[in-house]
């Protein structure tokens, strides 16, 4: 018996349903709804490319500073207020300071039977800051001189003496991979006249980092050994973090404070800068059109309900409660709320599929459809909690 | 279940602008109008006195009154939608004058919207009580096809289709002949006594064939 009185109810409610008002709200709101999904969905396959610094190919996120040199110019050490107020910029996540060596240092090799050996220097970063560490990267100060300390190079510099110096020398070419075995004699010799020879190797490269690095450890052990006395200076190089990848804001304050950022990290920044723009602005016109489409729907649930209010206030006259005379409306505005949903969804994932080999070209694995599945249920939910609020309380107001 | 509706100088919001020397009337105004479960009323009135009206502030769709209206102690302008829905289906029925049948719904399909709501009676019995008021044949038949007197009868069966304290019968015969009013005032006052409830019957003219009841002037 309840189904049936259900069953009339309905058929009473849904006299005055004009279709093609129906489908019109339908037909904006799923354009509005698949803009707002697809350019969520985008933001978070394209940001593949950018995120992560180490894994995309638009390594932006980490930035090596360093005070603009002018001949004859002084100072290019960071002091400690400058750090603080770079780190305490909106951007930055966090600020490592390179440690320079304070002693001389020489690195040789033995090579079938030759032996070759140059002047170099070191740096040193904390930890966190490095694209990949190698799995020995440590040193231990006890074991002191008996140390084999790992050296990690810029790619750079194995690409210069590839290509530039060892054709030209008659030298073996090195690969990555097989120049870790080479084992390397260390010499180094401080200001008072003190010297170290130890062993070394190159343990890995790094994109990031533009120098000669060796463990954090080692470089104060070795400072304290041979440099005793002498104070360190501030820094002259620093790598940053940043969390908001290509804010002009950034290069803002670069030009502020005369900075230089090693690399074209900035303008790799920008292209991420600009994809959450595009993105977000594609977004809001989506969030436009679905706003439209929800007044639509408003306004034609408006309409029916005028339409039909003799007959609803009939149906409470006879003791139908308002929530049940709203019952066949409620049961439209979700029906139709669910296939638009339903249809959005849809229609973002024919748009991946359209997307992906590009993305994928360009080395960026698509994000996983869940949480815009997950954003387009809750906005989709929110939406029809209104619609359904509104009229519960117009036929509230009839009774 | 309402024993007793106290009209406590009770007066139409309309009236009470009225310039002119009010009329003597047993409703309005009077200070402690009683109506008990039991028992036969009816109102007599000229059009535009407020017989209707007096009909809906008793069934709660109209509040433009001056004065209380009680079910035994509550106020009735205490009572939420919810508690208004549940006396509808409970203790007050009524028949409004126009009826208000659906008329896109057959006789069965309207009659079942409100039994549907109440499960009061059988399908049986609804046939048989419209076939005591001469309408069964037009059982599968819409609504907005019958005659007004049709209609009457079957929005009278209508109302009867749930449990009540109070019948407001607003108009009930004003379409039917004499025969047809007898039919239906037997069956209103079988299906009353049946539940010990009140009848309250307005009336400008065409009086519904009650027995042994309290005639009030508006």
């Amino acid at each position: 018996m309840k189904s049936y009185t259900n069953t009339l109810v309905r058929r009473l409610m849904r006299h005055n349903v004009s279709t093609p008002q129906i489908a019109g709200y339908a037909l904006a709101s799923l354009v509005g709804l698949a803009i707002v999904l697809a350019a969520m969905q985008f933001y978070r396959d394209a940001s593949g490319l950018f995120a992560g610094g180490d894994s995309g190919i638009l390594r932006h996120d980490y930035l090596v500073l360093s005070k603009q040199v002018a001949i004859g110019s002084g100072a290019t050490a960071f002091t400690a207020d400058e750090i603080a107020d770079l780190e305490s910029q909106p951007w930055a996540e966090a600020a490592g300071a390179f440690t320079a060596s304070r002693f001389k240092a020489s690195l040789g090799v033995d090579f079938a039977g030759r032996g070759m050996s140059t002047e170099t220097f070191f740096e040193s970063i904390p930890d966190e800051f490095f694209d990949s560490l190698p799995s020995d990267w440590s040193f231990d100060p006890s074991e002191g001189e008996m140390a084999d300390v790992p050296i990690v190079v810029s790619r750079d510099y194995l690409a210069l003496y590839n290509f530039g110096f060892a054709a030209t020398r008659g030298l073996p070419t090195l690969r990555e991979g097989e120049i870790g075995m080479i084992p390397l004699r260390l010499y180094l010799r401080g200001s008072d006249g003190s010297t170290l020879r130890m062993r070394a190797h190159i343990a890995g490269f790094s994109s990031r980092i533009n120098t000669i690095a060796v463990p954090q450890q080692f470089m104060d052990w070795a400072n304290a050994r041979l440099a005793p006395g002498s104070a360190a200076a501030g820094p002259s190089r620093l790598v940053v973090k940043t969390n908001t990848p290509g804010d002009p804001a950034i290069a803002a304050y670069m030009r502020r404070h005369s900075l230089d950022i090693a690399g074209d990290k900035i303008d790799n920044g920008t292209a991420a800068y600009f994809l959450r723009v595009a993105t977000g602005a594609v977004a809001a016109i989506g969030a436009i059109i679905s706003a439209l489409a929800f007044f639509v729907l408003m306004l034609s649930i408006f309409l029916l309900l005028q339409k039909n209010r003799d007959k609803l206030h009939q149906l409470m006259l006879l003791g139908y409660s308002p929530s049940q005379a709203a019952r066949p409306y409620v049961m439209l505005i979700a029906a139709v709320n669910t296939a638009v949903l339903i249809a959005a969804i849809i229609a973002v994932a024919a748009a991946q599929l359209l997307w992906k080999p590009m993305l994928e070209a360009v080395g960026a694995p698509t994000a996983s459809l869940w949480p815009t599945v997950c954003a387009g249920v809750a906005l989709m939910a929110a939406v029809s909690a209104i619609n359904i609020a509104c009229v519960r309380r117009i036929i509230n107001k009839d009774f | 279940m309402i024993q007793t509706i106290y009209l406590r100088d009770v007066l139409p919001e309309v009236f009470a602008d009225d310039t002119r020397a009010p009329r003597p009337s047993d409703v309005w105004l009077q200070s402690g109008l009683r109506l008990e479960r039991g028992r036969r009323y009816l109102v007599e009135a000229e059009s535009g006195t407020g017989k209707s009206s007096l009909c809906s502030f008793i069934y709660g769709n109209r509040h433009d009154y001056r004065g209380q209206i009680l079910f035994d102690t509550t106020d009735t302008r205490t009572l939420d939608t919810t508690a208004w829905c549940g006396l509808r289906c409970r203790a007050l029925a009524l028949l409004p004058q126009e009826m208000r049948l659906f008329a896109e719904l057959t006789v069965a399909e309207n009659i079942a919207l409100k039994n549907g709501l109440t499960d009061f009676r059988s399908e049986q019995e609804i046939r048989r009580m419209l076939e005591e008021l001469e309408v069964d044949h037009k059982y599968c038949q819409r609504a907005g096809l019958l005659s007004i007197g049709q209609q009457q009868r079957v929005a009278l069966v209508r109302a009867l289709c749930q449990p009540f304290d109070f019948l407001l019968l607003d108009e009930p015969v004003s379409h039917l002949d004499e025969r047809n009013n007898r039919a239906a005032a037997a069956m209103v006052q079988r299906e009353a006594d049946a539940q010990g409830a009140a009848i309250v019957a307005t009336s400008v003219g065409n009086h519904l064939a009650l027995t042994d009841y309290t005639t009030l002037h508006l």
